[in-house]
């Protein structure tokens, strides 16, 4: 137990900690601008992870499984916010969140029913790691990191330099306020749920290339996705970047204290002491989506 | 009082009051004896099971129409039901309470994965049917407390013992071990770690990790840092792929070597990583009774029926043996057939001093002559021992030329 031990402890966190911080990003966008938490967030990553399989089967590479990931599953997250969550705006949160909900379970068995249960491997070359000083860095990991970082400069660029960026803001700040400045609330829903679908889809990508794609996969995201959005304030997507990589942090620097089955409770408990101390979040200001 | 009573009624039964004796004085012999008997099959047919699920199921049809090709068991045809557990224990609990409300099964057989048979356990049992599996985890040779449950594959533990015998002719010195956490992951490597231990061997290093983490990096540094020779594995296919494929292209301990089981380290895992990463794996799984008359005899029945060569799915045979296994017993407890009194009678097909027997017809003419059998499985010899457990033959096998090829057979 050297430090080299830990320091390959911690880059493994962070490299976790990336997939759920995508997974973070998606459900923070939906609780700043619509304002409920998306419990389909986990269920659309598993949609990106096939969409980014037919990427693979058609020759693209990691690239192209991004690409079509990302483009499936923010069609997806589009088409069910106007079939589904456009209808509930106007009702409680609730209403929305149990609708999530009951679209998580429709995406689920949906992809049971076409793809099965069998588990499905992207066709990547295997590749060897590279040795940082003491740290152990595969290729893949390098990615993951770096497709979460872009994803992060993305929704910055689009939130604060585009027209539609500043609207999503007026909007996330005070809806009655940005309607009555004549606001087009409905192209900035949809605009955000492309971004949302967009993000959790790269998300279920690079879980898939880690790992293998199967239709439960997300699921078992959207625990860890939460806590980090709520970790880091929730509306807050820097928040919720560091708020992933904390989780991920945690999680592995305690293997050696709590062993490998208890340290997915070491994320929720960072999560439940943050809590107590910082009720708002790590990150919290006035506004939402600054 | 109630509970007084209830005690001594435990006592009694304990005392060797036989099961088949109490249904009788119950009226559990007025039932027909022409209805059709229901056999409830499930398997898994998708999920995780779903390389041996349909064909599984097949061998329970046709071991069926066997039986009722010599003319039924006590006179009574059997009737097959079928559903699928989708290897999922919420899936499982919802078909067994569907095949045991709705078609009125007798007793249900195939369910394939621990988790799987412990789920349904609970409800057969309650319903008083007998529960036939092909499952590993020692847990349920305890849990059932009933003895209403018999497994027709090795426990876990017998793994572990394979896998310790295995370990010790290729002369590893310096065995870790990885467990996927539940009773059938940790039932392997603890079975392992009990038979190498007692041989005065050491384990160098062992983790137990959760299912469907986005790596498994962290785990692999602690077991590769105590330097093993081999890695012994308690897994399932899923987190195999994942765990095989991240310390290949880790680079760290190129050359330790693998032992996984069969249900996770076959076909499928070829397809997901490729032959080459998979050139130090040393696959381990239960093999059918090879050498035996009715595995020659179930074997030509399996190809007829599924076109493929039986070796592939060894729960086939497990699944063939349970209803011609099921058959004898009732042909035994005649005239009662009711479901109690057939499992009363599963040990009385298996005396060690029994005639052996190889197919259902020559066994049934056997028991009509009244003598005792002993019917010796197509999938094991099917000796039961005190849990209703069997042990089989176990195969090692290793890569070769793309596909796992067997390179040697351990037996107890």
């Amino acid at each position: 137990m050297d430090t080299a031990y830990y320091l390959n402890l911690a880059f493994n966190g962070l490299v976790e900690g990336s997939i759920y911080a995508l997974g973070a990003l998606a459900i923070t966008l939906v609780f700043g601008i619509a304002r409920f938490p998306n419990a389909s967030t986990g269920d659309l990553m598993t949609v990106g992870a096939f969409g980014g399989l037919a990427g693979t089967l058609a020759g693209g590479g990691l690239l192209g499984a991004a690409i079509a990931g990302v483009g499936v599953s923010a069609a997806v997250a589009l088409a069910f916010h106007f079939l589904l969550f456009r209808n509930l705006a106007r009702r409680s949160a609730v209403a929305s969140m149990i609708a999530s909900i009951g679209l998580a379970f429709f995406l689920r068995s949906a992809l049971s029913f076409i793809f099965g249960h069998d588990q499905r491997v992207y066709d990547l070359p295997l590749t060897r790691a590279v040795l940082f000083g003491p740290i152990r860095v595969q290729p893949t990991d390098l990615q993951v990191m770096g497709a979460a970082a872009a994803a992060l400069a993305v929704v910055f660029a689009v939130l604060h330099l585009t027209p539609i960026g500043r609207r999503m803001r007026a909007v996330a700040d005070n809806p009655d306020l940005a309607r009555a400045s004549g606001i087009n609330a409905g192209r900035v829903m949809a605009v955000m749920w492309l971004m949302a679908g967009g993000l959790a889809g790269l998300g279920g990508v690079l879980l898939g290339a880690k790992t293998v794609v199967t239709s439960e996969m997300g699921w078992d995201l959207l625990l860890p996705a939460f806590a980090a959005t709520i970790l880091g304030t929730i509306g807050n997507p820097i928040g919720a970047v560091l708020g992933g990589l904390l989780i991920g942090l945690v999680q592995e620097l305690s293997t050696p204290f709590v062993g490998f089955t208890y340290k997915i409770g070491m994320g929720f408990a960072v999560l439940l002491l943050m809590l107590m101390i910082r009720p708002q979040g790590l990150f919290a200001r006035n506004a939402l989506v600054r | 009082m109630a509970g007084r009573i209830e005690a001594r009624m435990r006592r009694a039964v304990t005392a060797g009051v036989s099961l088949a004796v109490m249904s009788l004085a119950l009226g559990g012999a007025a039932q027909a004896e022409t209805a059709p008997f229901r056999i409830g099959a499930l398997n898994p047919v998708t999920g995780a099971g779903s390389p041996y699920g349909p064909g599984m199921q097949k061998a329970i049809i046709l071991a069926a129409d066997e039986v009722n090709a010599a003319g039924g068991a006590c006179g009574r045809k059997l009737e097959v039901s079928a559903e699928d557990t989708q290897t999922s224990p919420e899936a499982a609990v919802l078909a067994v309470k569907k095949l045991i409300e709705v078609n009125k099964v007798d007793a249900v057989m195939g369910t394939w994965s621990s988790g799987v048979t412990l789920a349904v356990m609970p409800i057969t049992t309650q319903a008083g049917l007998s529960l036939l599996n092909t499952s590993g985890a020692p847990a349920i040779s305890t849990e059932d407390k009933a003895d209403l449950v018999w497994r027709f594959q090795a426990t876990n533990d017998r793994f572990g013992q394979a896998f310790a015998r295995i370990a010790t002719e290729r002369g590893f010195k310096r065995p870790a071990t990885m467990a996927y956490n539940n009773a059938s992951g940790i039932g392997n490597t603890e079975g392992f770690t009990r038979a190498w231990t007692a041989a005065g061997g050491e384990v160098v290093s062992s983790v137990v990790y959760e299912p469907k983490r986005p790596s498994y990096r962290s785990e692999l540094q602690q077991i590769l840092a105590a330097n093993p020779d081999v890695i012994v594995m308690g897994s399932y296919l899923q987190d195999t792929t994942v765990i095989l494929r991240e310390w290949y292209q880790s680079g760290q301990n190129p050359d330790v070597k693998w032992i996984i089981p069969g249900w996770a380290a076959n076909q499928q895992l070829i397809d997901a990583l490729g032959p080459d990463v998979l050139a130090n794996v040393i696959a381990v799984d239960s093999i059918s009774n090879e050498s035996a008359p009715s595995y020659a005899h179930f074997e030509a029945a399996y190809k007829k029926a599924m076109g493929a060569d039986a070796p592939a799915n060894v729960y086939a045979a497990m699944t063939y043996d349970m209803v011609i296994a099921w058959g004898l017993a009732m042909q035994q407890a005649c005239p009662d057939t009711a479901t109690a009194a057939v499992n009363g009678s599963i040990r009385a097909i298996d005396t060690a001093d029994g005639a052996p027997v190889y197919t259902f017809a020559e066994g049934k003419a056997a028991i009509e002559a009244g003598r005792k059998v002993n019917y010796e499985g197509a999938s094991s010899r099917l000796s039961f021992d005190e849990y209703g457990d069997v042990t089989p033959d176990f195969s090692l096998s290793e890569i070769d030329g793309g596909a796992f090829v067997r390179k040697g057979v351990v037996s107890f």
